[in-house]
């Protein structure tokens, strides 16, 4: 059964990339990315095996954060790889314990989970140079990985399942919110007490003494109990992790048996009013009804609340971030973060319409006004978020220079929404199902996800570009800074209208041929 | 205007399209012609390429070769003009999940910027005759498969279209249902206007419809009136005829319920 499982994967891997050349070339870009990480990072951390105890205790904060991370990735950034997903199985005679085994054994063919293993088994070689903690480390990897992994399925398929009624996505986003400031909490807490970065006099000891006291550092504190000699921590810690990975396997299969008996429907017995406010403001012409549509789907769409937390909560975490450190520079970031992802949000739009959007094409509606008409839900969704932001970094005084921020921040929204639009009308990307896995997300590094990632990463870079240095030469300038302002939004402006304009023009020529695409992009 | 009185061609044209998926054909030079005030039905086997055919024709997906004119207006050359006139319900597409019956019919109208005060009243119609008014207001993620259809099709109606080009509008709707939906074409028909549709059910088709195209592996078998084609006999043994039924009666999957 497990190796039918995995075999099922690996077709259903190999005949995407032999159906799309583009999903071809991202899976080896990112496979490519992968080694190369690896191949930094992994003699990095075996060669801690020829440094003093006090270097190679490193391990334990590093994998500690590693495993946390893993898991709040899944839930606020890339979700966890749905290729394989399990309402498809829901017609075999199966049990949730066999296609969990399969599953699992699946989870470790994605090229982040490859890549996680390798830097695990690098953990183990650092640990070279003390025999004894030898096989305490391989035994670390082995429960340390599998907390990871397990995690990420247990968080996200138990918080799916909340986040399917309407008041549960109240809790999901609350739950998530918090989740993901877990990682900065921690750091804190390891950072308490180093010294600086100097080698000579750095001592891993206490963070890793720390961290392996963390649900996440419980198995990858043991190599470093070992090799202290301290046998009794040792034992609690195997102790604490095989609990833990138990208690994740059990949570994830009851979520799967709940799968298999109860396929997740979409929301379920929503009944919605007339609504009167939306076409009031917005008119009924083409672009507002479309408008109209994408603002109601930020709050009756399950898939796009949560991709409305990931937006929103990585900024938050610049934001709280500065409020800890007093450096101001980390609020600044966090608003224009902000700006960007809120932009950005609509690369992917098409893909949640799915095939749906033929009723875009039947209906003949002009491929600007389809990109306009999002744009300006974008907008009215989050413009009202991105200002309060703002005001508030502002108010208490942590956007130092105000006017140069804001022109920085004006133009990253405008120009991320512009190259969204243009964009999302050539690579329309995925989305997890309508009423699916919220979490759900194609394998890591596949898909368009790469070439989309990179045009998303560096695109919003180079075009503020300009915006930032006219901002910070401007920025002692009393008259110049308000210039900079005005300029910053009227570029932002064209960029936006470029990107609406050329993406309406490629949508009119190419809508068929999108359609085709979209068959294809929810997952 | 124009408004779909262009000269008087039939209603649909299509002249040697061709589709190929992955290089497979899977039609071949398919001609019909559909005259205007008739109600045509395309029937063929699973696979015969009658979606496809359909979605070439109402600019869904775009051929490899050949024409599709609607109403003079070609569906390629000039896709505004030919989406204007004419009202489709595909089989198998989505529809917005997250809108409720009535937002989408609303939906729908103002993309084809009818005035308001015209598409309000008629959508309330539509869902009062297709007996979705009671479920008006859920969404339609939450609607059966015969809702999903019949919403579809007031979809495709709501802008009052002078071609109805309907990919299995009967498949799933219950009898009461699927008789309002004839008694609708019928006299849809009558006004002048002209329906498309295709069908596995060949009783329904011999009793509503006006012209039949047998379609089979990407090609047109038999395309005729119905009387002509059946010729005294019923559509489903000329059917049969015509497609080549195959001997699995007897002798296969003695194993099943042995
Ligand atoms: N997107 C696609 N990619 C590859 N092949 C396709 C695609 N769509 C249809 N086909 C193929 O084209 C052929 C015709 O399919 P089509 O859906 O038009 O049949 P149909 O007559 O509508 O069948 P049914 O009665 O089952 O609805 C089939 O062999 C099918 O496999
Ligand atoms: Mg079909």
């Amino acid at each position: 059964m497990t190796l039918l499982v995995v075999r099922l994967r690996f077709t259903m891997w190999r005949t995407a990339m032999s159906r799309s050349s583009l999903h071809l070339t991202s899976s080896i870009v990112g496979g490519l990315v992968a080694l190369g990480v690896v191949a930094l990072l992994g003699p990095g951390i075996a060669v801690l095996s020829t440094r003093p105890l006090r270097l190679t205790a490193l391990t334990v904060p590093l994998f500690a954060t590693f495993t946390l991370m893993w898991v709040v990735l899944s839930l606020v950034a890339t979700g966890v790889d749905n290729v394989l997903d399990p309402a498809r199985f829901t017609v075999l005679p199966l049990r949730a314990r066999e296609l969990a085994r399969g599953l699992l054994a699946a989870a470790y063919t994605g090229i982040p989970a490859v890549m996680f293993v390798l830097l695990s088994l690098a953990q183990v070689a650092a640990w070279g140079a003390h025999p004894a903690a030898l096989p305490a480390a391989l035994v670390a990897a082995v429960l340390g990985t599998l907390t990871a992994v397990l995690g990420s399925r247990a968080v996200t398929s138990a918080l799916a399942r909340v986040m399917g009624s309407r008041g549960g996505r109240l809790v999901g986003a609350v739950a998530v919110s918090l989740v993901t400031l877990l990682p900065l909490v921690l750091n804190l807490v390891l950072t308490t007490g180093a010294v600086g970065p100097d080698l000579r006099t750095f001592d891993a000891g206490p963070s890793a003494r720390v961290a392996s006291w963390t649900p996440v550092g419980w198995a990858w504190g043991m190599p470093y109990d070992v090799a202290t000699g301290r046998w009794a921590a040792a034992g609690v810690h195997l102790v604490l992790a095989v609990l833990l990975v138990g208690l994740l396997w059990e949570v994830w299969v009851r979520q799967l048996a709940r799968t298999l008996t109860s396929p997740m429907t979409a929301g379920g017995g929503q009944r919605i009013g007339r609504a009167r406010l939306l076409p009031a403001v917005l008119g009924t012409g083409p672009t507002a009804t479309i408008a109209a549509r994408r603002i109601r789907a930020w709050y009756r769409d399950s898939r796009l609340v949560s991709i409305a937390l990931r937006t929103a909560v990585l900024p938050v975490f610049f934001v709280v971030q500065s409020a800890l450190t007093g450096a101001g520079a980390f609020a600044g970031t966090g608003v224009v973060t902000l700006a960007v992802f809120a932009g950005l949000t609509l690369m992917n739009d098409l893909a949640f319409d799915g095939p749906a959007w033929w009723v875009h094409v039947s209906t003949g509606v002009r491929g600007w006004e389809d990109r306009l008409g999002r744009a300006l839900a974008s907008t009215i969704v989050f413009g009202p978020v991105l200002v309060l932001t703002f005001v508030v970094s502002a108010s208490l005084g942590l956007l130092h220079p105000v006017v140069p921020w804001a022109s920085v921040s004006l133009a990253a929204f405008l120009a991320s929404l512009g190259l969204a639009v243009g964009v999302g009308a050539v690579l329309p990307g995925t989305a997890p199902r309508t009423g699916g896995n919220p979490f759900a997300a194609s394998s890591g590094g596949a898909a368009q996800g790469c070439l989309t990632a990179v045009v998303s990463f560096v695109g919003p870079l180079v075009l503020v570009l300009p915006v930032g240095v006219a901002a910070v030469l401007t920025a002692g300038s009393p008259v110049g800074r308000w210039v900079v302002l005005v300029v910053a939004g009227a570029y932002g402006a064209v960029l936006l209208a470029a990107g609406v304009v050329l993406g309406g023009r490629r949508l009119d020529r190419r809508a068929p041929e999108m359609l085709g695409q979209l068959a294809s992009a929810q997952i | 205007m124009t408004d779909g009185a262009r000269g008087e061609g039939p209603a649909l044209e299509l002249v040697g399209l061709v589709k190929e998926f992955r290089g497979r054909r899977v039609v071949h030079g398919l001609s019909l012609s559909v005259p205007r005030g008739s109600l045509f039905g395309m029937v063929g086997p699973n696979g015969a390429g009658k979606t496809t055919t359909l979605s070439m024709a109402t600019g869904l997906l775009r051929p490899d070769g050949g024409t599709a004119r609607v109403l003079g207006h070609d569906v390629w050359a000039d896709p505004a003009a030919a989406k204007a006139v004419m009202g489709v319900s595909p089989d198998g597409l989505r529809l917005f999940e997250q809108l409720s019956g009535r937002e989408l019919l609303h939906y729908v109208a103002d993309l084809r910027r009818m005035p308001v005060e015209e598409s309000r009243p008629r959508a309330e119609e539509l869902l009062a005759v297709l007996d979705l008014a009671a479920d008006a207001n859920t969404v339609v993620a939450d609607y059966s498969a015969g809702m999903v259809k019949k919403i579809s099709l007031a979809a495709a109606l709501i802008h009052a279209p002078r071609l109805l080009v309907l990919d299995e509008p009967f498949e799933a709707v219950d009898p009461v249902s699927g008789q309002t939906i004839r008694t609708i074409l019928r006299r849809y028909v009558g006004t002048g206007g002209t329906v498309v549709m295709s069908s596995h059910v060949m009783e329904l088709v011999e009793g509503l419809c006006d012209r039949v195209a047998v379609v089979a592996g990407g090609r047109v078998l038999a395309d005729d009136t119905v009387g002509a084609l059946t010729a005294g006999g019923s559509l489903h043994e000329r059917f049969l005829e015509l497609v080549g039924a195959s001997e699995v009666s007897g002798d296969g999957l003695t194993w099943l319920g042995g």
